[in-house]
């Protein structure tokens, strides 16, 4: 295919060649072009079918607003669908498929349903799909969707990277034309930080688009030496290829760069990054759309924007027919008549609704006053158009203008609503802006191009100035203001066949009045029975039309009649670029634990407890399954010894005069009484009474405390402490700081634990049952002088230690106690034997502190003191929280011993139907006790703890279960506590 | 009796990290001692004349941080809290700081609660721009400036120790997703 209607003209680099592939067809373009300019370079002006109705749709934009030319790109895993050809940058090699067509595009299957259309209406699909209602899910969804839709995924990982970034400025300039250009250069010669950011590959907006001079000089040659004064500062940044696509709190914005779309190759870089920018003031310049006039099958291809016209026209040498006639109802639309005929491109006629005077005088062009297009032919590409005066003129392109919209979305994103201004028919911007930002140029409604100058200039230096900067001597580009007036003319009345208003969602003039009938009004009503606007592109065309129709209807003005929110994201963020680096292995960050490469290296199956990875259990070969494992590190460990990396749990260290005082108010129970040297059980409760979290506080010397948290809660519990050292209780003296994972803990639990230990504590530490008894705490050396610290508990029930060294000894100590422990066949266990024989001793962990239950629940409600005053005591004795009969904690064991129990059961009392009225409680935690040799498990019963021996249902309906258990005490094993005394 | 045969080797999750990218160095510094400094209510000039007697300089002002003639970087966190970061190798760096402090302030070790990063190089900002929130702009964070803040959800303190210098300090539990959020950070831009 030849490049049939390059003309000699515009910013493209005709000396170089690129080739790309539109479905099967090779072609060539230039770099500068997009997928659009090169498409429409070859003559291709078929470019895809639309949503709902498969029609042959063309090329409507030059650019981010286009609602039809929806592209398919590149191939594999790559591949990427409802790019809008209009803003893809071309590339050599570049292959692109059209869109939504069973056969190909020029004769597509579902072209069907466009003879369906009578019955494919607004609200089609809630007024048919509703019965029967079974078929819904099974034959008319999966149906509609097959039909209707746009691309397809390619169902593969996607191979490239994204990337987010963090970016700060003084004043952030949205929109690079000549507005945004204006304020960029004034405040960046007066020394702020900026930001100039835009969407577009080449910065310029309309200047690049337009014939119009700034001082003395072609605007596209103006826009570029601007930019090239800016990339000379160091203060000002210039983000092209970047779309600022939301206006977040604080004047955050949202912005997506495309790095590598214009590449064909990434070359392993990220593809996208979105950006955070933070400003604290920012300039909206961006620019407006112009819209479409809505007249008898005015969708075909070969129909365009007439601004877009002069877009291909100057920026990319194409002209988009030969025989082009122009639509209008403003000055504008001239405009595209002027630049055409100039580029010797025969312009039949112009055709102004207006009954008036030619604005400029357009050669070989017939000026046809106060009439309307009401019909085109063409089915795949214009061929002509019918007028309402019943005249035909044969065309090969339609240029339309229907006027400009101000693009004010972004003023819009915290609920600012714009207000209409009847001199230019269009909303600009309302007075409620998003915090620090300010509008200029076309976007605020000065359409011309020395308002558009003058306004960014000003609006600049007005932002700074507030920032304390003191504006620059600049003196105002210099430029005319182009013949802008126009008409409220939205549709042509006279037209009987389908009008288009949302060409991408398929809404017609028809969809609307019917909307109107039918009594979805209200503008909100109509955009979702119709679904106006709801397309990828936002009807960024189509709003300001289809709402002008609302408001014929009803008699009422537009501005009465309102338009819906805009919202974020002003175009298509791909879910990649918000996803950023956060995928697969990186989706969050992991916590390993000091001997993490030890048990690496020794077998363990690791689970992720919150970000921690902690060994689950440490397989051996001949094991058939996890239970073998586990079964044996528990009889092991209970047997002789072994060894737990506990380094998750939480801790604080506290220090200062009133820590003791501190942890006295924290606790429930008592702390006053502590002595150095010694550990004590605590249980923290929440303001309201229920039980929060417990652990294990030490005092270490006079001042000074550690405290464990549970691994869950570690964080939390920091945050509530900070929380009451600073809000609640400031004139304590108490200094808070985590050293979680400063300090490597192992568990040595079991009856050789002491002997174990005795190999690697250094001599002088007597840590004999009398020197070091149960709940004894102290400072020790290991290992000839390493320091470490030893407190002696048990949460396995055995005769057991922590023993913590800086972490950076954590991976050796743990080969130190296994080698030590050798003689004794020490056995690391992991989480899972851990989980086991605290179920055994009866020990409460997350599932039994779920945040539903109270420490008269867990058979703690003694140690809530009301001695003294705690978080949440005063609200632990609300008569409901201590019920006579309330829910307590006990043990349960199959009557059958062989029955396996399951957590989440609930328990019915015998001969009770298995409903909720008659709920006893539920089973919290279940484990097989290798100690036991059966099923055991831990639950909460009604008066559990006046009940032992009695048998009652364990129903769990979920899993279709029903086992008679009976209740026992909690602690299954050495309830006396004589192991852990040993 | 204790087997004196048995020995600790001292093992810090990046110890050795050492990697050039173009004209960016990053390097995990060899024995990083870090001791929080706590100063006692109501004793805080006692705790600050301490700090200058020990250390030569004044405690600097939250969000600061200064360095005394011996290397020891003061970093001030908080109204009462603050880190001295030093050079040591051996794990008694908090009875080291003690000592010097005389009682005046509660000292914690917190050598092994964190993993260091040294990124620097003309592009140094570039790259961490790519995770790290705060502005980095001279202007807005000069030489010797220390910040809190989040990186790839990793909790971090950030401080210039150079025109195109800065030390990361990061949990030491994550260390290993820290490095890679740095690295993924320095890839993508060079």
């Amino acid at each position: 295919m030849s490049q049939k209607n390059r003309i000699a003209a515009g910013q493209v680099d005709r000396a170089t060649e690129l080739s790309f592939r539109f479905n099967d067809t090779w072609m060539k373009g230039h770099p500068g072009d997009t997928l659009a300019s090169a498409l429409l370079a070859n003559g291709q002006r078929l470019v895809g079918r639309s949503f709902k109705y498969h029609r042959p749709r063309g090329i409507l934009t030059a650019g981010s607003e286009e609602p039809n030319a929806l592209v398919q790109l590149r191939s594999g895993a790559h591949q990427e669908p409802n790019t809008r050809a209009t803003t893809v940058e071309l590339f050599d090699g570049l292959t692109a498929t059209s869109q939504n067509h069973r056969g190909s595009l020029e004769f597509d299957l579902m072209a069907v349903t466009d003879l369906l259309s009578p019955f494919l209406s607004a609200g089609f699909y809630y007024k048919t799909f509703m019965w029967p209602r079974a078929f819904w899910e099974k034959l008319y969804e999966p149906v509609i969707r097959a039909s209707a839709g746009l691309g397809s995924l390619s169902m593969k990982d996607d191979p490239d990277r994204y990337d987010k970034g963090f970016a700060h400025c003084d004043l952030l300039v949205i929109g690079a034309g000549p507005s945004g250009l204006a304020a960029a250069l004034a405040a960046g010669r007066a020394g702020a930080r900026v930001i100039l950011a835009d969407e577009d590959f080449r910065p310029g907006g309309r200047l690049n688009a337009e014939t119009l001079e700034i001082d003395g000089m072609p605007g596209a040659d103006w826009a570029a030496g601007v930019v090239a004064e800016l990339a000379a500062m160091d203060n000002v940044r210039l983000m092209t290829r970047t779309t600022v696509y939301g206006a977040y709190d604080h004047g955050t914005y949202g912005a997506l760069e495309r790095c590598t779309d214009h590449l064909a190759d990434a070359g392993g870089k990220p593809r996208q990054i979105l950006w955070r920018i933070y400003s604290k003031r920012a300039v909206l310049t961006a620019g407006a759309t112009e819209r479409p006039i809505a007249f008898g099958n005015n969708d075909r291809p070969g129909i365009m924007l007439a601004g877009a016209v002069r877009a291909y026209l100057n920026r990319y040498g194409v002209t988009p027919g030969h025989e082009v006639a122009v639509f209008t109802n403003n000055d504008d639309g001239w405009r595209t008549a002027a630049d055409l005929a100039a580029r010797g491109v025969h312009v039949p006629a112009v055709i102004d609704s207006r009954d008036a005077p030619a604005p400029l005088d357009v050669p070989g062009a017939r000026h046809i006053r106060g009439v309307g297009v009401v019909d085109t032919v063409g089915r795949k590409g214009i061929k002509s158009i019918t007028l309402t005066d019943g005249q035909v003129i044969p065309v090969d392109c339609l240029a339309v203008s229907g006027g400009w919209n101000p693009n004010v979305h972004l003023t819009c994103h915290q609920r600012g609503r714009p207000v209409w201004r009847d001199d230019i028919n269009a909303f600009v911007p309302g007075d409620a802006l998003p915090p620090g930002m300010a509008v200029a140029g076309a976007a605020n409604g000065a359409l011309t191009l020395a308002a558009a100058l003058a306004e960014g200039q000003a609006t600049a230096n007005a932002q700074i100035e507030q920032l304390g900067f003191t504006a620059s001597h600049t003196a105002t580009p210099r430029a005319e203001d182009e013949p802008h007036r126009g008409a409220a003319f939205w549709h042509v009345r006279e037209s009987t066949k389908r009008a288009w208003l949302d060409q991408q969602n398929d809404v017609t003039v028809k969809d609307v009045k019917q909307s109107y009938r039918e009594g979805f009004r209200a503008v909100e009503h109509l955009k979702r029975y119709t679904t106006l606007g709801m397309a990828t592109d936002q009807g960024k065309t189509a709003n300001i039309p289809a709402l002008a129709i609302m408001a014929e209807c009803t008699g009422k003005t537009i501005p009465e009649t309102g338009t819906t929110i805009f919202r974020p994201p002003y175009t298509p963020v791909p879910l990649g670029a918000l996803g950023g680096r956060s995928r697969g292995r990186d989706f969050r960050p992991y916590r390993l634990t000091p001997s993490h490469q030890w048990a690496k290296e020794n077998g363990a199956t690791f689970v992720e407890v919150g970000n921690w990875l902690r060994a689950q259990w440490y397989a051996r070969p001949g094991e058939q399954g996890w239970r073998d494992s586990v079964d044996r590190e528990v009889t092991a460990t209970r047997n002789s010894v072994g060894i737990c990396d506990v380094t998750t749990l939480g801790k604080i260290d506290i220090q200062g005069r009133d820590a003791g005082e501190f942890l006295n108010r924290i606790y429930c129970n008592g702390f006053a009484t502590l002595a150095v040297g010694k550990v004590r059980y605590g249980l923290m409760l929440r303001e309201d009474g229920i039980a929060y979290d417990d652990g294990t506080t030490a005092r270490m010397s006079e001042n000074h405390y550690v405290m464990t948290t549970t691994t869950a809660n570690a964080v939390l519990v920091f945050r509530r402490l900070e929380f009451a050292r600073q809000c609640l209780w400031p004139d304590l003296d108490v200094h808070l700081i985590s050293t979680t994972d400063g300090w490597a803990q192992f568990a040595v639990a079991g009856p050789n634990a002491r002997n174990l230990l005795r190999k690697v504590i250094d001599a002088e530490h007597d840590i004999s049952n009398e020197a070091f008894p149960f709940m004894a705490c102290g400072e020790v050396t290991v290992c000839s002088g390493t320091p470490a610290r030893l407190f002696r508990i048990s949460f396995s029930g055995e005769l057991a230690y922590e023993i913590a060294v800086p972490a950076r000894y954590g991976n050796a100590m743990m080969g130190v106690l296994m080698q030590a422990g050798a003689e004794y066949d020490a056995t690391p266990y992991g989480t899972e034997a851990l989980s086991v024989m605290r179920i055994e001793k009866g020990h409460a962990a997350g599932n039994e502190l779920n945040g539903q239950t109270t420490a008269h629940n867990l058979g703690m409600g003694r140690m809530v003191s009301q001695k003294k005053d705690s978080i949440g005591a005063v609200l632990s004795q609300r008569p409901e929280m201590i019920r006579d009969d309330a829910i307590k904690l006990v043990g349960f064991r199959p009557v059958n011993r062989a029955d396996k129990l399951a957590a989440g059961s609930h328990f019915i009392t015998r001969g009770d139907k298995a409903s909720m009225d008659n709920d006893q409680g539920w089973m919290t935690s279940v484990a097989y006790s290798p100690s036991l040799g059966h099923s055991i498990g831990l639950g909460f019963i009604k008066r559990g703890d006046q009940r032992q021996g009695e048998i009652v249902r364990a129903v769990n309906p979920l899993m279709g279960s029903e086992i008679e258990v009976e209740i026992v005490s909690a602690h299954f094993i050495d309830p006396e506590g004589e192991r852990l005394r040993a | 009796m204790p087997d004196l045969t048995l020995t600790l080797t001292s093992a810090p999750p990046l110890a050795g990290y050492d990697t050039t990218f173009g004209n960016l160095s990053l390097t995990a510094p060899a024995d990083l001692a870090i001791v929080s400094l706590a100063l006692p209510l109501g004793a805080e000039d006692a705790a600050k004349k301490a700090i200058k007697s020990a250390y030569g300089i004044d405690l600097p002002d939250p969000g600061k941080s200064a360095v005394s003639k011996e290397g020891a970087r003061l970093v001030r966190l908080g109204l009462d809290m603050a880190l001295v970061i030093f050079t040591h190798a051996t794990p008694d760096a908090e009875r080291v700081v003690a000592g010097k402090l005389k009682g005046k302030v509660y000292t914690t070790d917190q050598t092994d609660v964190w993993t260091g990063l040294s990124l620097s190089g003309p592009r140094a900002r570039v790259a961490l721009e790519r995770i790290c929130p705060i502005d980095l702009h001279p202007d807005a964070f000069a030489e010797n400036d220390a910040a809190r803040t989040v990186m790839e959800h990793l909790g971090a303190l950030i401080i210039r120790t150079g025109p195109d210098a800065f030390l990361l300090l990061s949990a030491s539990s994550s260390a290993g997703s820290f490095l890679h959020a740095i690295e993924t950070s320095i890839e993508n831009i060079t």
